[in-house]
């Protein structure tokens, strides 16, 4: 018994950190945007679908580290061109835009990938007794590669101009624009950078869950909820929400169904929008 | 000396570190016109965001005609029979001008009919129409509001002010972004509608203010700089300091004020 | 040809088709597409649920498939679990969607509409996951069967929805019923109030409107459109199933509504019938009909943002100015 709470604990832990991923790319793209973005789950998604494609293409699995982000990103930046733009993201038209997206996403996926859910193989086969358990080796270097992405990202939102053009355009539009940033430029690359963030998450996920074209309608609730309860804007509230949650959810899987651990997550963010709708991570402001 | 048809007691407002509107007592006699003037920061629209149930108070009291007010919901305020213009005119851009004035109208009662026809009310059409000819916009009644040049709007504004029967009405710098033409207009409008309802206006236009202006407020930083009549602001020195300034200014004041 | 004329005679020629669908359409096609146009009856009315909101109130509600979801179960228990017959079950279906309007709606009006849209989606994902973990109440996913009760006894006769004709008509009254009530709101001093509330929130609350009220009335009306629609899509299927509660559903509401024209009162409809008629046309030949409807919702919102209905209604605005400025001319040319 305890080593299924343990395991399911550390199993919400390490998911934790690969949803913070996808959900750093919502934020972005919600922060920023101000769109309601209902098919990122599919992004997370296409990037399980390209690591599993450049697996079968070269037989090399780290491949897809690269080509996941690489190819979300520029997917994104076209998005946001074609898209996006014209509608000038206005409100209900862009959810509109995104729901449609979703099911272009979901359906080109079936089409080429199939219908079919397959597991990848994890390139890096084996357990390591960890606190009395036996854990998969590639969960434990997923949840590395996790926290070294999330690093990577802050840092580039510090040190780069393009962090710096996204972090200023979000704080004061006017003022970046007047400033001389260009502002619809930063959009592109905003959306690129989310869609790139959840491919990659979804490239290092792939052997932990199953590549298939639905995979990304579980998946968006939880962003969702991170994105919420970490606070609006805030970015490293949301990484910790996100991880919070899904260790919450882990632990009540041990004890109850997975429905009624997903129920609780669900009541636990209507709370939050309803009595403290800017999140419950204060402090950590942009 | 009858009741002061707006009384505060202490207002403040705070955003953060900053004092919006720092312990301000005023006090506004009914029956003359009101002008609240100052420099932009001063806490002019902050105070009519307060008095009007837009934001609450940090602390004081809002009293109206002898009744507290403080901290009452817009609607509330509105239905008590204050009215209020914006400084970024807003009105309901999809509705027409005349649809804009029924509303208005409408919004008097508590209850909405769900299921009567809306054009079967005559008594708020006739208000309606009557209205528009009294703001001059009837040519344009059936244009939706959004498609209206800033001067028939800020117009249109005051049409929908007017059609409610306000018992005081807040001015929001009404002449802003009007014509020197539109701007006559909307003077004698106002100083028609004085005669029956109490008026407290916020304006930049020193014009319009010496014109029509029965009290000055000066406000500066949130609070009362100086308070009186056009001719004891127009001679005050501290006015001209902090407000006025130059002496283009003080002839152009001086002329105004004893015109 | 002016515009009324053109639009009541649109209005006729739909009217005249509608009425005539059980005769006509199995002559000119299948039978199988009269029961498809019950299904699109249906379905608009969840859309018109989420037009109502999203095109007169201004509150994008991402959710509606809750209350679809409270009127089709409030049918499918209330017959199968609790023996109630024929109009109990009904009006069992429409008072706990109604209800469950108002209770969540007491809470999520408050919210500015960013929040709104997403509380919409959090709680009908709530909801949808208590359905599916209540599985042998609800069935789940997989969903419950059930007999259908007749309708109406007439001392030896008896019309029951297992008669397509009788369905179809039975469905088209209650559907014509509820466009009626909404058309009667829309032109009433609450509907201009809720254009107002839509138009400028702000200015609303100081003209004396009460915005939070406004838009709860407004938000119970829509769970009672959403409610109908489940109740009829229950007695329609003789089924109920938890996926129809899904967040999805409630999107594809609000495409269709978007498409269709948002705002108008018979937007909805027109894009409910594109994407249901697409899709029954398309998934016979090629099942990824998603893709098309994906597509088409991307390309409304880019090039045609008012929907269908708003383009014609824009062509109309224009025939009618034109007609003015015809009759204008004319009067200028008859004075002496």
């Amino acid at each position: 018994m305890r080593d299924t709470v343990l395991l399911l604990a550390m199993n919400g832990l390490i998911w934790g950190l690969i949803i913070a991923l996808i959900a750093l790319g919502l934020s972005v793209i919600f922060g920023l945007l101000d769109i309601i973005n209902i098919a990122h789950g599919d992004f997370f998604m296409v990037g399980t679908v390209l690591a599993w494609f450049s697996l079968s293409a070269t037989g090399n699995f780290w491949v897809g580290f690269i080509v996941a982000p690489v190819i979300g990103f520029f997917i994104g930046a076209v998005i946001q061109r074609l898209v996006i733009q014209p509608i000038h993201g206005a409100a209900a038209l862009s959810i509109v835009a995104t729901f449609g997206l979703s099911l272009i996403l979901q359906e080109t996926v079936r089409i080429t990938f199939g219908a079919t859910p397959r597991r990848m193989l994890a390139p890096i086969q084996g357990t390591i007794p960890l606190f009395g358990v036996d854990y998969e080796i590639y969960r434990l270097f997923a949840a590395l590669i996790a926290l070294l992405a999330l690093a990577g990202f802050f840092l580039f939102l510090q040190h780069t101009k393009l962090g710096v053009w996204m972090r200023a355009v979000r704080h004061d539009r006017e003022t970046a624009v007047a400033m001389g940033i260009p502002a619809q430029r930063v959009y592109v690359l905003t959306f690129g950078t989310g869609f790139a963030l959840a491919a990659f998450g979804g490239a290092v996920a792939a052997p932990i869950t199953t590549v298939d074209f639905r995979g990304g309608v579980d998946v968006l609730p939880f962003c969702f909820m991170a994105v919420i309860i970490g606070g609006l804007g805030n970015l490293p509230g949301t990484v910790a929400a996100a991880v919070l949650l899904s260790f919450l959810e882990g632990l009540i899987q041990s004890v109850a169904d997975p429905t009624v651990a997903r129920i609780s997550s669900l009541v636990l963010m209507s709370a939050v929008l309803l009595l403290r709708p800017q999140g419950l991570f204060q402090g950590f402001t942009k | 000396m009858s009741e002061p048809v707006l009384r505060t007691e202490g207002l403040t407002k705070r955003f953060g570190g900053l004092i919006a509107v720092d312990n301000l007592s005023i006090s506004l006699a009914s029956r003359r016109i009101h002008a609240i003037v100052g420099p932009n920061g001063a806490g002019k629209t902050t105070f009519f965001n307060l008095l009007s149930g837009l934001l609450r108070p940090d602390s004081g009291r809002v009293l109206f005609r002898g009744q507290d007010i403080t901290g009452r919901r817009p609607h509330e305020i509105s239905r008590l029979g204050i009215k209020r213009t914006l400084q970024v005119k807003s009105v309901f851009p999809q509705l027409s001008v005349a649809e804009n004035l029924w509303i208005t109208r409408q919004a008097r009662s508590r209850f909405l009919h769900p299921f009567r026809s809306a054009a079967s009310d005559l008594e708020a059409k006739s208000q309606v129409e009557r209205t528009l000819d009294q703001i001059g916009l009837a040519g344009l009644a059936a244009r939706p509001a959004g498609t209206l040049s800033y001067g028939d709007v800020a117009m249109l504004e005051i049409g929908m002010a007017v059609i409610s029967e306000p018992s005081l009405l807040l001015l929001d710098e009404p002449t802003c972004g009007m014509s020197p033409a539109e701007t006559n207009r909307a003077v004698a409008k106002i100083r028609d509608l004085a005669q029956t309802i109490d008026i407290v206006i916020i304006e930049h236009d020193m014009d319009v203010v010496f014109g029509i202006a029965d009290d000055i407020t000066v406000l500066a930083q949130g609070a009362i700089l100086a308070s009186g009549s056009p001719a004891e602001i127009a001679d005050d020195e501290r006015v001209r300091e902090a407000y006025l300034g130059r002496p283009e200014d003080e002839d152009f004041v001086e002329e105004a004020a004893h015109a | 040809m002016t515009r009324r004329s053109i639009e009541i005679g649109v209005a006729v020629a739909f009217s005249a088709f509608l009425i005539a669908v059980p005769w006509l359409v199995p002559a000119l096609t299948d039978t199988f597409w009269v029961s498809v146009i019950t299904e699109i009856l249906i379905w608009s009315l969840f859309a018109a649920s989420a037009n109502l909101l999203l095109g007169y109130v201004g509150l994008l509600s991402f959710g509606q498939a809750l209350y679809f979801g409270f009127g089709m179960y409030g049918v499918a228990l209330g017959i199968d679990n609790l023996g109630l017959s024929f109009w109990p079950a009904f009006g069992l279906g429409i008072i706990s969607a109604m209800a469950m309007a108002l209770v969540s709606g007491v809470f999520a009006v408050r919210l500015s509409w960013h929040y709104f849209a997403i509380i919409t989606v959090v709680f009908s994902l709530i909801f949808y996951f208590l359905a599916v973990s209540m599985k042998p109440l609800t069935g789940g996913d997989d969903g419950v069967n059930f007999s259908l009760p007749p309708v109406f006894h007439f001392g030896r006769t008896v019309w029951s929805l297992t008669d397509p004709t009788f369905q179809y008509f039975f469905v088209l009254a209650v559907v014509s019923v509820c466009y009626f009530l909404m058309y009667r709101v829309i032109k009433s001093p609450l509907g201009k109030g809720f254009v107002a509330i839509r138009d400028n929130d702000l200015r609303a609350s100081l003209i004396g409107l009460n915005v939070y009220v406004l838009r709860l009335i407004a938000f119970v009306m829509a769970g009672f459109l959403a409610g109908v629609s489940g109740a009829l899509f229950a007695f329609f299927g003789r089924y109920a199933s938890a996926s129809y509660m899904f967040y999805q559903v409630s999107g594809e509401a609000v495409v269709w509504t978007i498409v269709g024209g948002a705002g108008t009162m018979f937007g909805p409809l027109v894009g409910t019938t594109l994407f249901i008629v697409i899709r029954e046309i398309v998934s016979s030949h090629w099942e990824h009909h998603s893709l098309i409807v994906g597509l088409l919702a991307i390309l409304a919102v880019i090039f045609a943002p008012k929907g269908i209905v708003g383009l014609w209604n824009g062509w109309m605005t224009r025939l009618d100015e034109r007609d003015a400025a015809a009759s204008a001319q004319l009067k200028l040319q008859a004075e002496p």
